[in-house]
């Protein structure tokens, strides 16, 4: 670590795992209602909340993570301190305020009602702030030395993406094909846009420090990845506008364009490996190795191959709306986004601490653990959902008659969610004992 | 490859796609209210969305096959269940349909149900490309149906019973019922239910047409 400055990301990373946590908790109350018909919470936390709590943590974990990554990135290529380090300590207190009302007023019925922007509009306009204090602090760091990489510049564009598509998820539109229309705008372009400009920034980075590559061809590549996942991605949005009352041209360019999108993830791996191969210096944290070279591996079969599984129209009329999607969903965000943060975590916090990673076996096993449980998982929703769309879509048997014969699968996906919660558990125990950086009290 | 190869990939690959996406946008959003029959898009149906989102149904139900699994998709329900029994089932859902896996009674008002009936109404009628598609099985018995399959099927009985292994568990197996109960037996259980059990959940079907009442009782008498 070398500027001083870095250490708030700290800060971001304790928020973040301990959200993370409680995120996985959601998870095994929302799975235990799919294995048992009586719910003794459903007064309390019915599902829809339930789901709701699960979804949102997720979400705000993932972006304080990336948020804690850019503080601890920037001054490293920008070559100089965050620009206002209060502000970046206020905007991370403002931030879990507004994850915590959001939380708080769905346990009391509070709710805007879209899947995944279920915030009431007061608290959406509190992230727009969030968001432009964030941009404001990063945008000022950068140009105290406008020194702009090419990492830099991949993240910032990224940033500005993600800041600026969440305007389209704010507004009630009476149509509700059309509010589904802008909304993939916000849950789309996120994840297969935004999110993966700031992922694939994060990781090049990671990756020019870890292996010592040529910063050059380090950078050459991620021009490429990026300008192929924006390719393949914006289109791409056309898989979601399949069925919800848009034209039918869309079943052309969502299916050509999305089933293109494997080929830059695919990219991202090959390219992981060729600079661990092509290594200039020793790595002496492979800990945060392991988690960059699993992230790529199961971003590509998560979001890749299980996204293009059910991605074609023709298979895709069959599975939409049933477990394949939760399957597909699950498997895709641990592998790309949940995996990366936890490498920006194990990258940046021994540097921080001075803790030395070679006697952190524990974190192999929580990654061990997590793996193989979110395989597990993914493979039980994955069946239930095949099960689903045959005896439900092709028989035409009802939809809760369909629920009985998937229990099972359920049974396995909630036993293997005990297991990512151990897995997560050991991380965040890990997290904890690599120390904290000196002066920092958070 | 150099870097403003590289960089050439990244801007251009980034164009053309922003290009052909808003302009399919644009198209896209310009015929919307002709597949969404928005003449129909009245203050009521804005209501009922409004009613939809405010207590979160989409967290467990899907619609246009998006949200929460837990719980029927609602696409094309108004093709299934008539306004009365939508109605009667949102006021109190375990009293009308006593499944296993619970809706909780949200208490609504009766505006706010008349808003969501409007609303999945309206919903019903959007253009999804043939979406959800028509079972497999029951695609190839077209042009082979009795009249009385028709009403079973719009009444959606074959959510509480069973007939020929499929259908709902709420209610009796209705696969060889012309072999236990009189076509008579039948006609006064679809019109009183409760003459025959007094706690049956199940709802009257008084107000289907004489004709369709007929075709009706052939049909399930027909089931030996």
């Amino acid at each position: 670590m070398k500027y001083e400055t870095q250490k708030i990301a700290y800060q971001y990373f304790v928020a973040a795992t301990l959200l993370f946590g409680l995120q996985v908790i959601f998870g095994l109350i929302t799975g235990a209602k799919y294995v048992w018909d009586y719910d003794p919470l459903m007064n309390i936390i019915p599902f829809n909340t339930s789901r709701a709590i699960h979804m949102n943590l997720l979400v705000i974990w993932l972006l304080i993570g990336f948020m804690g990554g850019t503080y601890y990135l920037v001054p490293e290529e920008a070559e100089t301190d965050i620009y206002s380090p209060p502000l970046a300590v206020f905007q991370l207190y403002l931030f879990v305020g507004i994850g915590v009302a959001a939380i708080v007023g769905y346990l009391a019925g509070w709710s805007w009602g879209m899947p995944f922007l279920e915030q009431p509009t007061v608290l959406k306009f509190g992230i727009v702030i969030v968001a432009l204090i964030f941009l404001f602090n990063i945008f000022m760091t950068m140009m105290k030395t406008r020194k702009w990489t090419v990492i830099q510049g991949v993240l910032l564009g990224g940033l500005v993406m993600l800041a600026l598509l969440f305007l389209f998820g704010v507004f009630f539109v009476r149509n509700l094909s059309t509010q589904y229309y802008w909304w993939w705008w916000v849950i789309h372009l996120w994840v297969e846009g935004a999110w993966e400009l700031v992922a694939g920034a994060i990781i090049a980075f990671i990756l020019l420090k870890l292996t010592g590559v040529n910063r050059e061809l380090v950078e050459k590549w991620l021009y490429v990845e990026v300008g192929l996942v924006l390719f393949t991605g914006i289109v791409g949005t056309g898989h979601h506008y399949y069925w919800i009352g848009t034209p039918s041209y869309w079943l052309w360019f969502g299916g050509i364009f999305s089933a293109l999108e494997p080929l830059p993830i695919l990219f991202m791996v090959i390219d992981t490996l060729r600079d661990v191969r092509e290594k200039k210096i020793e790595i002496t944290n492979r800990i945060a190795l392991y988690w960059a070279v699993g992230s790529a591996a199961m971003h590509f079969l998560g979001a890749g191959v299980w996204g293009f599984a059910h991605t074609l129209p023709q298979i895709n009329k069959w599975t939409h709306g049933t477990q394949v999607t939760a399957s597909h969903g699950h498997f895709a965000f641990f592998g790309a986004y949940v995996m990366i943060n936890l490498t920006m975590i194990y990258f940046a916090v021994p540097r921080m601490t001075g803790t030395s990673m070679k006697e952190h076996g524990r974190s192999l096993i929580a990654l061990r653990l997590m793996v193989l449980s979110i395989f597990l998982m993914v493979l039980a929703l994955g069946v239930a959902g095949v099960v689903q769309a045959y005896l439900q879509r092709v028989l035409g048997m009802d939809y809760l008659t369909t629920q009985g014969y998937m229990k099972l699968w359920y049974a396995v996906m909630w036993v293997s969610g005990w297991g990512v919660v151990t897995g997560v558990f050991t991380y965040i125990y890990d997290f904890f004992s690599m120390g904290r950086p000196s002066g920092v009290t958070a | 490859m150099t870097l403003s190869q590289g960089k050439a990939i990244f801007i251009w690959g980034t164009v053309i796609s922003a290009v052909i996406f808003l302009g399919l946008t644009y198209d896209s959003i310009s015929k919307m209210p002709k597949r969404t029959h928005e003449e129909n898009l009245s203050d009521q149906v804005a209501d009922g969305k409004w009613t939809w989102q405010r207590y979160n149904c989409n967290d467990c139900h899907t619609i246009l096959g998006i949200g929460g699994y837990y719980a029927p998709d609602l696409t094309k329900v108004m093709s299934r269940r008539d306004p009365q029994w939508m109605s009667r089932f949102l006021k109190d859902p375990h009293k009308v349909w006593p499944a296993k896996r619970r809706m909780p009674n949200l208490h609504l008002k009766d505006d706010e149900i008349s808003d969501l009936v409007a609303f999945f109404s309206w919903v019903n009628g959007i253009d999804t490309n043939n979406w959800p598609p028509k079972p497999i099985t029951v695609a190839a018995a077209v042009g082979t149906t009795m009249p009385g399959e028709a009403v079973f099927k719009a009444q959606g009985c074959s959510s509480c019973h069973k007939l020929n292994g499929m259908g709902g568990d709420i209610g009796p197996d209705l696969t060889h019922v012309g072999s236990r109960r009189s076509a008579e037996w039948i006609r006064q259980q679809l019109e009183n239910p409760k003459s025959h059990f007094p706690d049956s959940p199940m709802p009257s079907f008084a107000k289907l047409s004489p004709k369709e009442m007929n075709n009706l009782v052939d049909f399930l008498s027909g089931q030996k």
